[in-house]
């Protein structure tokens, strides 16, 4: 029997096929570019990062060729910039993270900055023409952060805040103790695929049984025919929710066994909210944030991606895990790590093997079935935001019918 | 005075302490460049004793580990690191999946 149980939930996203071209297309991804990444609140990194005065890291946004330096000022602040410096330009900083005391030095011509993005110091200042360097701090980017993530926006003046923007997750997930887990693993893969190809093979559940049956297969094959199907879907504005449970992440093993004292579930710890074992959600328009129940401590994945090129995107993987009160657990949060690390390197080779199926042109559309429904979400809001191809032209860039 | 390689109750797993490596990275390589019968003899003799590794590794050091303690802690990393080629693959064949190393930690 049939169950189309989100699909009625939200049935103005229709049930059609979906064109594959949008992930192959040149001129689509122009367009994914100049009104969704140029236009979106973009996650690059937790506070945690940068705990003190002068702490920062630089994020390097591909797509839209930037850079932008996060930075903790001796105010406490934490602050972006473009890495640009005022002068001629050059990237300011080159190492991808850092400490300054106080002020960062251009290595052209030591123009040199505050940790608040002040121009400081020009040698030769007499020789300009008028230069005043309070007119030439470092060029911000509207940053914002949320329960410890930060989020850059790259236009001027972003049109709505951060909060508004996440909206009904935010309202889900205020409180959540992130700040009490630490960044303990970052990944970062290179992918020959499509940005949305990735995103969409990590925004559904029904693949989980089939692509990793040795490794997560068996614990997500919950219901009587051996599939795994959603226990909540809900849809916002840009991003959705949906859950699913599991037996256990994985099944037991003599070292899982061993390690948590053969069940993972006694005394496991859910955070406040928890709709299922998995709580997933997609902030659009690159992120991911996965909520599980793994152990007596806290852990929760986040995706980004990146994409350099209509056909390359860097898949950054960050697993963050409360502070382990014993060794056991420690050895507890690295088997949960190897797990998933290697469960994700089968969904890389199938990404890449999608990618490559659709840019072979042989069909024209793909199949969604209902639970697959977040995924064409996805690609609603994307439409809206982006506009159709024929929309290219208009040189506001927005789309008639959203407004947007 | 030569210092045990191992912590004298697991002198016996000393053969097998050129698996005491540290980044990840040492340790993917490591499974990557070992063969599966190497793997699995790491894998046998360590879940042999691993229950009594567990405990001994949350004594009460006084802080940090010992050498020799370390030494049988990052062991244990890597007996995660190979557990879901012995436990869950089973044989490398039936891996389905890219090139480990293309996951490259950061920092």
């Amino acid at each position: 029997m049939r169950l189309e149980t989100w699909s009625s939930k939200y049935p103005e996203l229709g049930t059609h096929p979906l064109p594959t071209e949008p992930y192959i297309s040149e001129e689509h991804f122009v367009l994914e570019r100049e009104r969704v990444f140029r236009r979106s609140w973009l996650q690059v990194g937790r506070v945690e990062e940068i705990p003190h005065a002068g702490d920062y890291f630089v994020r390097d946004i591909a797509i839209c060729d930037a850079s932008v330096l996060v930075i903790r000022g001796s105010d406490g602040v934490v602050r972006g910039f473009h890495n640009v410096c005022s002068h001629r330009s050059n990237r300011l900083v080159g190492d991808e993270r850092g400490s300054c005391r106080g002020t960062l030095f251009c290595r052209f011509h030591n123009w040199s900055y505050s940790d608040r993005g002040e121009l400081v110091g020009v040698p030769e200042e007499e020789n300009f023409f008028g230069l005043d360097k309070r007119d030439h701090g470092l060029t911000t980017v509207d940053t914002g952060i949320w329960e410890g993530f930060v989020f850059v926006h790259l236009a001027p003046d972003p049109a709505e805040t951060l909060r508004d923007y996440l909206g009904g997750v935010a309202d889900r997930l205020d409180g959540c103790p992130f700040h009490e887990m630490k960044l303990s693993q970052t990944y970062r893969v290179e992918e020959r695929a499509n940005w949305k190809v990735v995103l969409d093979a990590q925004n559904e559940a029904y693949h989980l049984p089939y692509q990793h049956p040795l490794t997560l297969g068996v614990a997500f094959a919950k219901n009587d025919t051996g599939n795994c199907r959603f226990k909540e879907v809900i849809l916002y504005d840009y991003h959705s929710f949906w859950s699913c449970d599991y037996r256990s992440f994985q099944k037991l093993t003599p070292l899982k066994i061993a390690l948590f004292f053969g069940d993972d579930d006694a005394g496991a710890f859910r955070f406040p909210n928890m709709v299922g074992d998995l709580d997933h959600y997609l902030l659009f328009p690159n992120g991911i944030l996965s909520l599980f129940k793994v152990g007596r401590w806290m852990g929760c994945i986040t995706y980004t991606l990146w994409p350099s090129a209509v056909d390359r995107t860097v898949w950054e993987i960050r697993m963050h895990f409360s502070a382990p009160a014993t060794r056991r657990e420690r050895l507890q949060q690295e088997y949960f790590k190897c797990v998933i690390r290697d469960t994700l390197q089968e969904d890389t080779a199938t990404h890449e093997s999608v990618h490559a199926g659709i840019a072979s042109r042989v069909r024209s559309h793909l199949i969604l079935q209902d639970n697959e429904l977040p995924i064409r979400h996805f690609h609603k809001v994307l439409d809206d935001y982006a506009g159709t191809l024929d929309a290219h032209d208009r040189p506001d860039g927005r789309n008639t019918e959203t407004g947007r | 005075m030569n210092e045990p390689l191992l912590p004298d109750a697991f002198a016996e797993l000393a053969p097998f302490a050129d698996w005491a490596l540290e980044p990840e990275r040492a340790r993917i390589e490591k499974k990557a460049a070992s063969s599966m019968e190497e793997i699995r003899a790491f894998y046998d003799a360590m879940m042999l004793r691993m229950d009594e590794v567990l405990a001994y590794l949350d004594d009460d050091f006084g802080g940090d580990l010992p050498t020799a303690a370390h030494r049988l802690y990052l062991m244990s990393l890597s007996l995660v690191e190979v557990a879901t080629l012995v436990e869950l693959y089973k044989r490398r064949e039936s891996i389905h999946a890219c090139d480990p190393l293309r996951f490259v930690p950061q920092r």
